[in-house]
């Protein structure tokens, strides 16, 4: 299987609504790439039906080489998740959370201990891992969502506006993980920030309406249409 | 790992999150309280004297009405279990702990039957507690416990079990788990309530309801209950059936099983199907 992730003719309505519209794409190992669009494109209900929270009207979505929807859990255990703006049981510690999924994902014993030592370090909460949920700001659950989403340090991380409510630190350190964990690790992630997908990302799928408009090398595009901030508007229909 | 493996991690972190809320302790609070406050009537006021029991059924089941008192507190396993209950499943999407939740290797079955173990762990945990204070002041009272109260625990914690399917199936259909709690509570204490008084008026015996079922309780102490309610002053033929139909402990519980069973299952399979949109 070449394709860590792969989206064939995935279409979604909601209602009346169409949020996806024949929208295929394939991710192979190790590649990173961004999806980007203006709110309301369809990155969201595309990641969605990623991790099996949403049923496609058409079309099929597969995890590493696994259908995402005759085999959710199968599918679901190759990767890590930050979707929406996630929240968590109030009255759990970090460290409660993390043990939790851990334990869910299969880990246990001193390695899940470990591993959950590394992960809120990683994003510096080591000193809240005893802290209940209920008493963190939004970028400390954000942080939070990110280890959880390492935590099984899983092949595929799927994430949602990963630096959704940081402050610009957090920003800055979100991005040196992702930059570090592409090294290893397929990053698949939505974002409507250029500046973020070009500095993280070497390859970009630009949605709008539901539809792929592109799906290239950032540094192709740029070439193509000059700048990156040109090719982005002119695939999604604005004006400069 | 196996879904067992899992099913035992989910209930787990579900008691924990129950056991952490205040309601928990709220609802444990009040409780305890209010069984002392019925053992400390009926002792103080010498209730059933003055209620017109008469004096040869006192002297001869005292034990047994002590215990059919104090143990018909349904109403409280019915609160407790519904505030548990209630927010189980719809929290998950209403508050968006789902994102986090649900992207893991394991089944939504897993999950919905996880939450109701421990649901129903922390409302037992309330139930027993009552019945052990109950247990207490009858041998504080009489040295004896009648053999009935094992019975009527049974039947309570299958009262509770059915309302927690209740709730879980309102908690997987509706938007929040304000709403499905008040839902539950609205169907359980009023709408059961008048199909069963309804039918009883109409001449039917309401013995498959579940709240007449959950009267249950109160009949496994052998009791003669019609001459019982003879002395209360109701009578009369509507009374009678009523009593009559609430004094099968066994098929109660069966009735209250099949609830249980049925609206757990629908509970289980509207959150199979449900997005997270």
């Amino acid at each position: 299987m070449r394709e860590s992730i792969l989206l064939k003719g995935l279409t979604r309505y909601y209602n009346s609504f169409l949020a996806l519209d024949n929208f295929s794409l394939s991710v192979k190992w190790n590649e990173d790439v961004a999806l980007l669009g203006p709110n309301g494109a369809g990155k969201t209900t595309a990641l969605k039906i990623l991790c099996g929270l949403l049923r496609p009207s058409a079309g099929e979505a597969y995890l590493a080489g696994v259908n995402v929807m005759e085999e959710r859990e199968r599918a679901i255990s190759n990767v890590g998740t930050i979707l929406e703006t996630p929240e968590f049981y109030q009255f759990l510690t970090s460290d409660e959370t993390l043990r939790y999924v851990g334990r869910l994902r299969g880990m246990s014993g001193r390695k899940l201990d470990n591993r959950i030592g590394e992960v809120l370090k990683l994003v510096r909460l080591e000193k809240w891992s005893n802290v209940k949920i209920e008493k963190f700001s939004r970028g400390m659950k954000q942080r939070l969502a990110l280890a959880q989403a390492m935590l099984h340090d899983p092949p595929i991380l799927i994430l949602d506006e990963p630096s959704l409510g940081l402050d610009p630190r957090g920003m800055m350190e979100t991005r040196e993980i992702l930059k570090e964990a592409r090294k290893k690790k397929t990053v698949f992630f939505a974002s409507h920030l250029l500046t973020e997908v070009a500095q993280i990302c070497k390859k970009v799928a630009i949605i709008d309406h539901g539809k792929l408009r592109a799906y290239d090398d950032i540094g192709r595009l740029k070439k193509k249409y000059r700048s990156f901030e040109r090719a982005y508007l002119k695939l999604t229909e604005a004006t400069i | 790992m196996s879904e067992f493996e899992k099913l035992k991690v989910v209930t787990k972190y579900e008691l924990l999150k129950q056991f952490r809320r205040k309601r928990f302790y709220g609802a444990l609070a009040i409780t305890v309280l209010v069984i002392i406050l019925i053992i400390g009537l009926y002792q103080g006021l010498d209730l059933l004297r003055r209620i017109g029991i008469p004096e040869q059924l006192i002297s001869q089941w005292g034990p047994e009405l002590f215990a059919m008192f104090v143990t018909s507190m349904g109403a409280l396993a019915i609160l407790a279990a519904v505030f548990f209950a209630g927010d189980a499943i719809a929290s998950e999407f209403e508050s968006k702990t789902g994102y986090i939740l649900f992207p893991n290797p394991v089944k939504r079955t897993t999950i919905v039957v996880g939450k109701y173990l421990a649901c129903f762990i922390a409302t037992a945990t309330i139930i027993i507690t009552a019945y052990l204070i109950s247990v207490g002041a009858l041998l504080a009272f009489y040295g004896q416990v009648p053999v009935g109260i094992i019975g009527s625990l049974a039947l309570m914690l299958m009262l509770a079990c059915s309302i927690i399917s209740l709730a879980f199936a309102f908690s997987s259909i509706l938007k929040g788990g304000m709403g499905a709690t008040i839902a539950t509570l609205l169907t359980f204490m009023v709408v059961f309530t008048i199909i069963s008084s309804s039918l009883a008026y109409a001449g039917y015996d309401p013995w498959f309801m579940p709240d007449r079922a959950g009267d249950a309780v109160a009949s496994t102490y052998g009791l003669p209950l019609e001459q019982l309610i003879g002395g209360f002053g109701f009578g009369g033929p509507m009374m009678g059936g009523m009593m009559r139909a609430s004094q099968d402990p066994t098929l109660s519980f069966f009735v209250l099983l099949a609830y249980a069973v049925v609206l757990f299952g629908i509970s289980i399979l509207v959150t199979k199907r449900r997005e997270m949109i």
